[in-house]
């Protein structure tokens, strides 16, 4: 079946925004909302609620319209201003809770318990098991060293795509990737010791 | 055995976690976007006196420059003015002593 649908045009939506119409805004803000939502859940901090952080996002996006010099296409823009957003929310939270064996489920335990001592992919079913792991052990890295390391291993991006996300220059993402990866590798020899005892 | 090697545990977690799918609703909430243009319009007063605050600065600017550049093309005037008035008082203590004479 075709899509009745016209394609959005942006560039006409933005300037309808830019000239008040607030028909405009509320359809650039239902388009831009699945870009935004994706970011906000890969970074999203503790206890704040995603729709909070999304709003705030859509707010700053307003307020810094006018900056806007289209060097960059829009959603590019945006996506910055929700990562950059979601990065001072996690650096305010200053303390990291501790990753404990005892604070996995018994189904975590298990596969984390199964990567460590084997050399075996983690089975299919267990992949719910293996994301929970995965973000907690995140939360232990520094919030600038997470954000670099989920871009790189959960999302596949590049370093110069990463760079253009966050705006940080590449060797600061490759710097933040490797002290990221060497307290990973920590963690995995603590946790191995302690699976040991 | 390094994080970023694909035997290594890390690498073998994060493979499994890329293939969990988000099968949660992308789209905007009902009324979010409604309250989002809201609340984004209503800021819009401030930004308004912050532009005024930034004209106002630059109007403070432009007014002491045009006083500087006043000064400047009176200067003659009003030199001549100060000798003039001096001459003046000159005239005057010397009218003041002869009269005391």
């Amino acid at each position: 079946m075709p899509d009745d649908n016209p394609p959005f045009d942006l560039a006409d939506c933005l300037e309808r925004v830019r000239h008040r119409d607030q028909a405009a805004a509320r359809e650039l803000v239902e388009h831009l909302h699945p870009l935004v939502i994706r970011i906000v859940r890969s970074h999203l901090p503790r206890r704040v609620a995603e729709e909070d952080l999304s709003q705030e996002i859509f707010l700053k996006m307003f307020t810094r319209l006018a900056q806007y010099q289209g060097a960059v296409p829009f959603p590019h823009w945006v996506s910055r201003i929700a990562v950059t957003t979601c990065i001072d929310h996690l650096r305010a939270q200053k303390r990291r809770p501790e990753f404990r064996w005892a604070d996995l489920s018994e189904t975590e335990a298990e596969v984390l318990d199964n990567v460590i001592t084997n050399e075996n992919d983690v089975p299919a079913n267990d992949a719910m098991a293996a994301h929970e792991i995965v973000h907690k052990l995140l939360a232990q890295l520094k919030p600038d060293d997470q954000l670099v390391i989920r871009l790189l291993d959960l999302e596949q991006k590049t370093i110069a795509e990463i760079s253009a996300i966050t705006g940080w220059n590449q060797s600061l993402v490759k710097v933040r990737a490797f002290r990221a990866r060497r307290k990973l590798q920590k963690l995995f020899h603590e946790l191995e010791q302690d699976e040991r005892v | 055995m390094k994080a970023n090697d694909p035997k290594h545990p890390w690498a073998r977690l994060t493979a499994a976690a890329r293939t969990m799918t988000d099968d949660r609703d992308n789209a905007a909430p009902h009324g979010f976007a409604t309250r989002v243009v809201a609340l984004g319009f209503a800021n819009e007063p401030r930004l308004t006196v912050s532009l005024f605050e930034r004209f106002a600065w630059r109007a403070v600017g432009v007014a002491g420059l045009l006083a500087i550049l006043s000064v400047v093309v009176n200067y003659s005037v009003l030199s001549r003015t100060v000798a003039v008035e001096e001459q003046i008082t000159e005239e005057e203590s010397m009218a003041q002593l002869l009269s005391v004479d």
